[in-house]
């Protein structure tokens, strides 16, 4: 059971990207770009800092403070240089690349002292891994609670409406371009959150670390949103609930379709194939209510 | 839709019950994870090799004397530290990992299974090295380290005259991978000995392996050297066909570059790298004791050419290279 034990802790390490990318497609209606270069980014920091032995806060609040600007920079280009929102994140997150080499000097770093990290500031359990899973429930939560405060202010009430009907809420005078913007920073600072959690999970960051994760925390949030839909959910706290449910399970499925011995190079369409299951579910179960 | 839903809960049903299944494993055959990062046609040769080695000291997939489990990540680093830590909790007898990242991957991961790294550079390359210089007590393996560049990129000025004043050599390197890198360093020390002119530039994913190639060959250089990484494996016929429309030899240090149109290389070979690590692999699964076992140098290096591309190029290879 421990290989899903461990499954659960890389599902929460990501669902601070899930969550990221959920707020950036509720203000733009598609994913960020930015992603794969600022969870790298997140990663690249992380080890960087953990080299130079600096103190766990400050590490944090660095990590949160690059993915934010990177996730800033792709809102200016996007709102004060009109650029389509997609390819101003892909823009970012080309640059980024050279960025996270700028920072990390070579291509990966091994973190050699486990001890200073996160994961190894409580003992809350005896077994390392269930140590870690409880820190990582812990951070997640927390992290969790103030973006719902956050979501139910003014400010991210006119966040998200930003993305429902972007002309109404410029009528009600509010600065859609200024939303955006502190809202991609926000996105991206969750995300270079992932990085920093998944950097000291597997004791290592990799240029190549952040290829694709974009599509792994779309494909949690859209399996959240399928549920969301179904269950008819408006409560903030139950989507970012299902949010975090839907990293979990995404990389159980990954997990699922590991332990049961698929070959190897139908491991990509099982997988998918899972997942088409998943969210196709309400709508097959719907259509046969109906008939 | 009866029928369809009936399907979907006897498919869930299934696979939950598969899921249990997975976790028993029979006990005296001996369990390996095998891990890859990505699939790529000359690393897979190392996996051949190995399994290679295996059988041919008794530990047989056919016979049933040991069962090797293959994960390969597809490029995705998410899904190569589940493929880990699936492996890590069954537990295997043994973990085998092929190229840099799978292996720092395992290394960082897990402390008391033993692990044998391929197609990876020394422990001191990776960093993992422990505060008293001391590679983990788990690894062991084939390594490489850099000096055999030098004398696969010193072939280069003894087999071809340039065609006015200093030889220039082009060479694509991968910033993603720190022994590309490393090597791209070292070889533009000893082209500066070697009264080399060097350029070299970075490319980091096969996509624009043509562009960055086409830029190269219009800077007229005189050879183009392919150092062994993870690009100029899954790119090399682009770059071939660049090189040969201009008239620009390849040369490198792995053989299996050799065989698919390179001209000469002296270096390892990708095959009988995987083969050194399987015996390793056996001798371990044989005393189930890590003595004597650490990472290795790689043992057999080749001096090979490959007679359709020397002879294009009119180069006369030394009698003692071997044609493949």
């Amino acid at each position: 059971m421990s290989f899903y034990l461990s499954a659960l802790i890389m599902g929460l390490c990501l669902s601070m990207l899930a969550l990221g990318i959920f707020i950036s497609m509720k203000i733009f209606n598609i994913p960020d770009i930015t992603t794969d270069g600022s969870y790298t980014l997140g990663g690249a920091v992380t080890a960087v800092m953990f080299m130079h032995q600096q103190n766990i806060l400050l590490v944090l609040l660095a990590v949160a403070a690059s993915g934010a600007i990177a996730g800033a920079l792709t809102g200016l280009i996007h709102t004060k240089l009109k650029i389509n929102a997609l390819l101003a994140g892909i823009l970012v997150m080309t640059a980024l690349y050279s960025v996270n080499l700028i920072i990390m000097q070579r291509s990966n770093i091994p973190l050699t002292d486990a001890s200073k990290l996160l994961f190894g500031l409580i003992h809350i359990s005896k077994t390392d891994d269930l140590n870690t899973l409880f820190i990582v429930l812990l951070f997640v939560i927390i992290a969790t609670i103030k973006i719902g405060y956050l979501l139910k202010t003014d400010f991210g009430v006119a966040m998200r409406a930003t993305g429902n009907s972007e002309s109404m809420v410029r009528a009600l005078g509010v600065n859609t371009d200024r939303m955006k913007i502190i809202g991609l920073a926000l996105a991206n600072a969750l995300t270079a959150l992932s990085g920093f959690l998944v950097t000291q999970f597997q004791l290592f960051a990799d240029i190549s670390m952040g290829i694709g994760v974009v599509i792994v925390g779309l494909g949690s949030v859209i399996i959240a949103e399928t549920v969301i839909n179904w269950l008819r959910i408006t409560s903030v706290w139950g989507s970012l609930a299902l949010v975090l449910g839907g990293a979990v399970i995404f990389q159980f499925v990954l997990a699922f379709t590991l332990a049961i011995g698929i070959d190897a190079n139908y491991l990509k369409i099982v997988t998918a194939a899972f997942v088409l299951l998943i969210v196709s579910l309400p709508r097959i179960t719907q259509r046969g209510r109906a008939a | 839709m009866k029928p369809l839903k009936t399907f979907l809960y006897v498919a869930l049903a299934t696979a939950l019950a598969s899921c249990g299944q997975g976790q028993k494993s029979s006990s005296s055959v001996p369990v390996i994870g095998f891990v890859e990062a990505f699939p790529d046609q000359t690393i897979e040769q190392a996996r051949i090799g190995f399994t290679d080695a295996l059988k041919a000291k008794g530990y047989s997939e056919d016979q049933h004397t040991v069962k090797i489990e293959y994960g390969n990540a597809q490029g995705s680093q998410v899904t190569l530290t589940q493929i880990i830590n699936n492996y890590i909790s069954k537990p295997v007898d043994l973990l085998a990992t092929s190229t840099t990242v799978s292996s720092l991957a395992a290394v960082q991961r897990t402390k008391t299974i033993p692990i044998c790294e391929m197609v990876s550079p020394t422990p001191e390359r990776m960093k993992v090295l422990d505060a008293n210089g001391k590679a983990p007590a788990n690894l062991f393996g084939v390594i490489e380290d850099l000096p055999y560049i030098d004398t696969s990129f010193s072939l280069i000025p003894k087999l071809l005259k340039p065609t006015m004043g200093k030889l220039k050599v082009g060479m694509i390197y991968n910033q993603a991978e720190p022994q590309s890198v490393d090597a791209m360093q070292r070889i533009k020390d000893q082209s500066d000995k070697l009264g080399i002119t060097l350029i070299a530039v970075p490319l980091n994913s096969s996509a624009d392996a043509k562009l960055v190639t086409q830029s190269l060959l219009d800077k007229n250089i005189d050879a183009f050297f392919a150092n062994p990484d993870n690009v100029v494996f899954s790119a090399f016929e682009t770059i071939k066909q660049s090189c040969d429309a201009k008239f620009v030899p390849i040369f490198t240090s792995e053989a299996g570059l050799v065989k698919r149109g390179a001209v000469a290389a002296f270096g390892a070979d990708i095959y009988q790298w995987g083969y050194q690590a399987g015996l390793q692999a056996a001798q371990y699964l044989k005393t189930r004791k890590m003595d004597g076992l650490q990472p290795e140098m790689v043992k057999v290096r080749k001096r090979v050419y490959n007679k359709a591309a020397a002879a294009k190029y009119h180069i006369t290879v030394p009698t003692n290279f071997q044609a493949i």
